[in-house]
């Protein structure tokens, strides 16, 4: 019989060989060396599955099967099979990156007091009750990471809390460098937009721009309120408290839920979020779940937050400085902020191909 | 030559009697969470790489067994029932993760490495996470002691593909624990 593959010696360690495998390898040098090497090596990853079943476990399926549904803090049984994940369309991706920027823009920090005892759903509710209650100018830096991203984004945000409209955000891909930004400032009635294509930075500044129905911001806030709402209302969140750097946080999940087709505007099927015991304010969260049928996965961290009276800030900063070989084009706004940008970039264009 | 672990060998039909619980179905439940519960649980935490969706993975396991003991399902080979229906839920919660966008790790090994961890076992670990889910799924399994026919029917595979699969998985968590070691350098090909 020919040396045994590392098939038959697997077979031979797991005891599933056959007479003539384990025969061969109990009589030949080389494979019972190999059979020997193996063994040790499945025996090494054997031990890393060690532990019983804990106590508080055991507690919990003992009352689940009595009771006859999940104790909590377990996923519930799922009713049917999952649907299939699609990619989402770009303008749902680009939509929910929006609502985790609002998410970052109305996470407020007004303390509530040392808390002694609360629920998942109290600390929801008290972070909820954070996101409209800021006032100033808040700069945020933050990682951003979202469906169909190649890797971690860095946004850096500054918005006017006392004037609707005024806000700027700059977003630096994985590799550090800006990718694209973009700035209002409805008291200089001024829009900008930066895009780098080919190495190079792209500015638009429209000028007469009037404030849009829905702002940025607003829609973000309205989804971001959607998704906490959502988590609140969940009956099985389980929370966790973890020592952090800075003090307690809360961590909070949800469990996996079954997706159900032509559900809601916006479902959520699962959420986890850590929450500062101090401010109630969200530090860290992931979410999946579908917006318009769309499904989306989105996670970010904060980084770092400031906030300033609306008089320290220059108007400067919310508006975009055109660096060195930079291009810049110069447009009027209508309310069409998507036609201002197209437009503006075409009428260049026929300028340079008519002169 | 090294010990294996006993579970890794042990015998697999332990459920195949039918005792005086099996006309109840709650006694039944908890006769196997007493005899399996453990084994279930190294299996849930070797595979998912964490206690919270591991314990999660459990109840609803046992939960679901109640279910089928209920509605007068088979009896037979319940062990085997057992680690095929924690396998999917295992198997959705990794396609789950997939999707989602990496946790902090701090986060993660908080609920996985303990104060007994050495150096070497961390290693030893880091190179089992790093591993495709499939490949932790029948290395769990088979680490439970499960054979190689009950291993195919809850990781959803041919019973004659077992053995080369497992062979395969041993060697990518030997060249990750190695490339870790520094005794090898990182494959490019290494998922």
């Amino acid at each position: 019989m020919n040396c045994l593959s590392d098939a038959e010696i697997q077979a031979v360690v797991d005891n599933e060989a056959s007479e003539d495998a384990r025969q061969h390898a109990a009589g030949c040098t080389r494979c019972l060396a190999r059979t020997d090497a193996r063994r040790e090596q499945v025996a090494q990853i054997v031990a890393l599955g060690d532990g019983d079943l804990p106590s508080t476990l055991e507690a919990r399926v003992r009352q689940a099967v009595a009771s006859g549904r999940p104790a909590r803090g377990s996923t519930a049984l799922r009713s049917s099979a999952a649907t299939a994940w699609r990619r989402p369309a770009p303008w749902v991706s680009a939509l929910a990156a929006a609502a985790i920027v609002g998410l970052i823009v109305f996470a407020g920090l007004p303390r509530f007091g040392a808390p002694t005892t609360l629920s998942a759903s109290e600390i929801l509710g008290r972070s909820l009750q954070t996101l409209t209650s800021v006032r100033g100018v808040e700069q945020l830096e933050y990682e951003l990471l979202f469906t169909g991203f190649s890797g971690p984004h860095r946004i850096e945000q500054l918005l006017d809390h006392d004037h609707p409209n005024r806000f700027r955000v700059a977003d630096f891909g994985p590799d550090g460098v800006l990718q694209s930004a973009f700035s209002e400032d409805s008291l200089a009635r001024r829009r900008s937009h930066l895009v780098r294509v080919d190495g190079r930075n792209y500015i638009i500044e429209l000028t007469s721009a009037q404030a849009p129905v829905v702002s940025l911001p607003q829609l973000a806030q309205a989804q971001v309120e959607t998704v906490i709402g959502l988590m609140q209302a969940t009956a099985d969140q389980k929370l966790t408290t973890i020592d952090g750097p800075g003090g307690k946080l809360y961590v909070i999940q949800i469990p996996t839920m079954t997706p159900v087709t032509g559900g809601s505007v916006v479902d959520l099927y699962q959420a986890r979020v850590v929450i500062d015991g101090g401010d109630f304010g969200i530090r860290e969260l992931e979410a999946s779940g579908t917006m318009l049928k769309q499904p989306y996965s989105v996670s970010f961290k904060l980084i770092r937050r400031t906030i300033r009276q609306a008089a320290e800030v220059a108007a400067a900063e919310f508006a975009m400085t055109p660096g060195p070989g930079d291009m810049v084009l110069k447009g009027d706004a209508t309310n069409d902020p998507v036609f201002d940008v197209l437009g503006t970039v075409l009428r260049e264009l026929g300028r340079l191909k008519g002169d | 030559m090294t010990t294996m672990a006993a579970s890794w060998m042990k015998p697999l039909d332990a459920t195949l009697h039918s005792g005086p619980a099996a006309a109840d179905p709650e006694a039944e439940v908890l006769r196997l969470l007493g005899d399996q519960g453990s084994s279930l649980y190294r299996f849930c935490r070797m595979t998912l790489g964490g206690a919270d969706e591991a314990d999660d993975v459990v109840q609803e396991t046992f939960l679901k067994l109640l279910q089928h003991l209920r509605a007068g399902g088979d009896r037979a080979n319940l062990r085997s029932w057992l680690f095929t229906v924690a396998a999917n839920a295992c198997r959705d919660r990794l396609r789950s993760r997939r999707r989602w966008l990496p946790w902090r790790v701090e986060l993660d090994h908080r609920t996985v490495e303990t104060a007994e961890d050495t150096p070497d076992r961390r290693l030893a670990l880091d190179a089992a996470r790093g591993l495709p889910p499939r490949d932790r799924l029948l290395l769990s399994l088979r680490a439970q002691g499960l054979s190689y026919r009950d291993i195919g029917i809850a990781a959803g595979i041919q019973e004659g593909s077992v053995g080369r699969l497992l062979a395969r998985a041993v060697d990518r968590w030997k060249r990750r624990l190695e490339a870790a070691q520094g005794l090898r350098p990182a494959s490019r090909r290494e998922p």
